[in-house]
Parts: C-alpha cells; sequence; structure tokens
C-alpha cells in the first residue's frame, strides 16, 4: 500500500537553471582513485607523497 | 592517466615512468569504471534509463575522469527531463576535457537555443509549484500544474511518476496507470514507476472484485482521452442470447411494418387509385363529350354532304336544264320550232335560276302552239312516208302534250305508226284511247278492228 506522504518525501524540488553553477561546485567529484591515493598516503607516514 | 604520486602523465604503463610508482590497482579501478560504463550503455541502450544512471554513477565513483559515462550520464538525464543535472555533468566534463568532447557540442546546442532553456526553466519552477501545492494538500491545482509542465516537458518522468500519485491518491485509477505508462515509456524499468504500476493493478482489481458484487455492475475502462463507463451486463452476449434478440427484434419490426407503415402504404395506395378513377372518369367524360361533339359535327357533315351531293346529283340536270334552254333558245332564234321546241321540253325550270326560267317561260310561250302545229305535221308526213320512227318520235310529244290534239287524230296516227313499226304492244293503248274516246268514229272501227285482231 503506497502512503502518499511518505512518497511525496521521495520527490525533491528540481534545481532551477540559474542554481546549476553551485551544483557544480558543490558537486562531490571524489572517485576511488581519490580514496584509494589518500589510502597510501596515510599508509606511509613517512613517505614524502 | 595521471600518477597518483608524481602527477606526471603515465599513459598504460603499469609503473610510472617518472617515479617507478605501482599504477596497478589503478588500472583496474579504471577497468572496473568502464565495465560500469559499458553496464551502463547496455541499460541505455534498452531504456532502463534509471538503471543506466545506477551504472554510470558507479562508474564515474570509479573514475571521475571518465568523460564518456559523464557524457552519457548527463545525455540519460537530459533524456528523463533533469535538464540542470544534464547541465551539470557536461560542464564537469567540458572542465576535465577542453578539446574532443562532445559535452562541448550539447552545451552549446544549449546556449544557442535561449527559448528552450527558458521554456526548461519554467516547467522546473512550475513542477516545484506543483510540489508546493502537494505538500499544502491541495491535490487539483497540483495535478492542473503537473498537466501544464507535462504538456511542455513530456520526458519528466519526475512530473509522471508525481501526477500518477496524485491521481492515485484521488482514486483515478485508469489516468493513474496512463501517465505511468508514459513514464514507463521513457524509463523502462523505474523503480518508482513499477511499484506505482503495481499498486493501481491491485487497486483496480480489488475494484473489479467489488463491482461485480455490485447491481449497478458497471464496467470502466479508458480509451483515449476517455473514461467509458457501460454497464457489464452488456458484455453477456452470448450466442444463444443473440439468435433471441435477433428473433425478438424482427417480430418487433414485422409488428411495427405491419401496424404502422402497411396501412399507410394502404391508404397512400388507394387515395392514389382514387385519384387516378377520378382522373380516368374525367378523361372518359371529356371524351365522351368529345365524340358526341364529333358525332354532330359528322351528323352536320353527312347533312352537308348530303345536301352537296343533292346539289352534286342535280347539278348534271341543272346542267342539261340549261343546255336545253341555251340550244331551244338558239334554235328559236334560227327560227327552227320544232328543234326549239324539242329541247325546251327537256328543260326542267325546277333547276332554272330565275332568270333562266323567265326566259324558258317567255320563249315556251311563244313557240308552243306552232311548235306542236308543225310537230305534228311533221309526224304526219314522216307516218305518210313510212317513216314511223321518226313519226311515232313526233307524234308522242303532241300526243303527250294533248292526246284529244287535232281531235285525237295525233294518238291515232300515233298508234297507226306503232302498229306499222310491228309494235303493237306500245299501239294497243292508243287505239284503246280513240276507241274509248272517240266512238262511232271512222278511227274508232278501225281501232277497234286492229285490237280484235289481237
Amino acid at each position: 500500500m503506497i502512503n502518499f506522504e511518505e512518497e511525496l518525501k521521495n520527490f525533491k524540488p528540481s534545481l532551477e537553471v540559474e542554481e546549476a553553477e553551485a551544483a557544480i561546485y558543490n558537486h562531490d567529484l571524489t572517485d576511488v582513485t581519490d580514496i584509494i591515493t589518500e589510502l597510501i598516503r596515510d599508509m606511509k607516514p613517512g613517505n614524502p607523497f | 592517466m595521471i600518477c597518483y604520486r608524481c602527477n606526471h602523465e603515465a599513459g598504460n604503463e603499469k609503473t610510472c615512468p617518472i617515479c617507478g610508482a605501482d599504477l596497478g590497482i589503478f588500472h583496474k579501478i579504471i577497468r572496473l569504471s568502464n565495465m560500469c560504463y559499458n553496464e551502463g550503455l547496455q541499460k541505455a541502450e534498452v531504456r532502463n534509463l534509471s538503471g543506466a544512471i545506477i551504472s554510470l554513477k558507479k562508474s564515474l565513483k570509479f573514475n571521475k575522469y571518465n568523460i564518456d559515462a559523464r557524457n552519457l550520464l548527463g545525455l540519460i538525464y537530459y533524456e528523463m527531463g533533469e535538464t540542470v543535472d544534464a547541465l551539470s555533468e557536461w560542464v564537469i566534463s567540458k572542465s576535465y576535457q577542453q578539446d574532443n568532447n562532445v559535452a562541448g557540442r550539447y552545451l552549446d546546442e544549449l546556449r544557442q537555443n535561449r527559448a528552450q532553456l527558458d521554456s526548461i526553466n519554467q516547467t522546473i519552477k512550475k513542477y516545484n509549484q506543483a510540489l508546493l501545492y502537494c505538500h499544502q494538500d491541495s491535490r487539483d491545482l497540483a495535478i492542473i500544474q503537473l498537466k501544464k509542465v507535462l504538456s511542455l516537458n513530456p520526458k519528466l518522468v519526475r512530473g509522471h511518476q508525481l501526477l500518477a500519485l496524485l491521481y492515485l491518491q484521488e482514486d483515478k485509477l485508469e489516468m493513474a496507470k496512463k501517465t505511468l505508462r508514459n513514464a514507463g515509456k521513457i524509463d523502462a524499468n523505474n523503480t518508482t514507476t513499477l511499484r506505482y504500476l503495481k499498486e493501481v493493478n491491485a487497486k483496480i482489481r480489488e475494484k473489479g472484485s467489488q463491482k461485480k458484487k455490485k447491481e449497478d455492475d458497471l464496467l470502466t475502462y479508458q480509451s483515449g482521452n476517455e473514461m467509458i463507463i457501460m454497464p457489464n451486463r452488456f458484455q453477456d452476449s452470448s450466442l444463444g442470447s443473440t439468435l433471441i434478440y435477433l428473433v425478438i427484434g424482427l417480430l418487433v419490426g414485422a409488428s411495427v411494418i405491419g401496424f404502422l407503415i402497411v396501412p399507410g402504404v394502404k391508404t397512400n395506395a388507394k387515395k392514389e387509385m382514387n385519384d387516378k378513377l377520378v382522373a380516368a372518369n374525367e378523361t372518359i367524360t371529356n371524351n365522351a363529350q368529345q365524340i358526341t361533339m364529333l358525332e354532330n359535327q359528322v351528323k352536320d357533315l353527312e347533312e352537308e354532304l348530303g345536301t352537296l351531293q343533292g346539289q352534286s346529283e342535280a347539278l348534271p340536270e341543272q346542267t342539261a336544264s340549261y343546255e336545253a334552254l341555251l340550244s331551244g333558245y338558239v334554235a328559236y332564234v334560227g327560227n327552227d320550232i320544232i328543234t326549239a321546241g324539242m329541247n325546251l321540253e327537256d328543260v326542267d325550270a325546277t333547276q332554272l335560276s330565275d332568270s333562266a326560267k323567265s326566259l324558258y317561260e317567255t320563249i315556251w310561250a311563244e313557240i308552243s302552239e306552232g311548235y306542236y302545229e308543225q310537230l305534228y305535221s311533221s309526224g304526219y308526213s314522216s307516218y305518210g312516208a313510212g317513216n314511223y320512227t321518226d313519226a311515232i318520235d313526233k307524234l308522242l310529244r303532241v300526243v303527250e302534250y294533248d292526246p284529244d290534239y287535232k281531235d285525237g287524230n295525233a294518238t291515232y296516227y300515233l298508234a297507226q305508226s306503232y302498229n306499222r313499226n310491228a309494235d303493237m304492244d306500245s299501239a294497243r293503248q292508243y287505239y284503246q284511247y280513240i276507241v274509248d274516246n272517240y266512238p262511232g268514229t271512222e278511227k274508232a272501227m278501225t281501232a277497234r278492228n286492229y285490237l280484235n285482231e289481237e
């Protein structure tokens, strides 16, 4: 049974064109390679990289 | 690829040619990213846009520099009506790769078509307004607004889904089904769409079973933009009932024809017959009148013909009389009394005109006495000369004029001429006349003797 109110919560307002710039800037562009690079850096503290 | 350690271009080498860093794992990540991209591409090809988005996001999570995946993701967003998300992906893609990037073309096309961009912006605003109406429980306004949005941007899957949700809430199941189908055409395996569709179908089935229990027994279905509601009982049309309906229909039709149409036709036919009869009678009457008139004309013509025929028959006699008169007149002028008298004897005074008759009478009065005198003399001379035929001719004229002419001598010599001409039969009557009228005379004795000799 579909609950109207619950389902309505899933619908978020769309970004307007003027808000596109902000959305792009706030876009999380971290990918796995960034994570692994971070991990490698963290794994070797004495590593100059 | 870029080396994580020294940030130099390492190409496809497993170790960085500059710093020697092990790049094997990064190559694996890139391969995973590409695998996810392929998966997303396959899903996009079969219109499973939601699934494609998940795969492509995964691909970009592995490798944000996967330009193809990002461009495709933007394209999918654009197809689903999420234009701003599409723009974002393309801008990011362009920033990662300036040259030889199809995202640049997409952005240029959008930038050049300003009107389209404004229209897209309007639809986004209206959609957000519709969403606000939903939160404010103004579902009717939300539906109206969403219809406008979808008319401007028919590929906005979220719009279709929200509208379907509203229809579901309003219990307009068929319309919800229709709009979900439209959403399904854009994004085939969208989870939300499928969930809503499942709910709609379940409700329809539930209502269908409930409707069967009702006495109304109505059947509702969507035909295009129209909602068709009809009594279900009309669906029950087995062959037997169809035949019965046919028979009933035929009987009703026959009754209608027999009671309504046939009398009318008969009446019309009778009226027509009567009219024709009247017309025929009129014709007969007219014809009879004409016949009578023609008969009268014929009668008149026959009378006239008879008159004319009489006249024509009398013409020869009339002509003969005139000719005789003329001949007689010529003879009279020539002092030929006998010829004039003979001609005038042939004249029928009744045939003559008044003037001709007057002439005839004048001449006759003048010559008649002398004519018979000369005629007797000539006849007697002919008798004496033995020319009995001529004597008979002349003496007969005299006798016819006056049997007692010259004391019966004309009659006596006429008888004698007949006798001498071997025509005793003709002589007898004249002999008898002499015997009867002049008894005791010599000619009477002679006549008796001739009579007794028979």
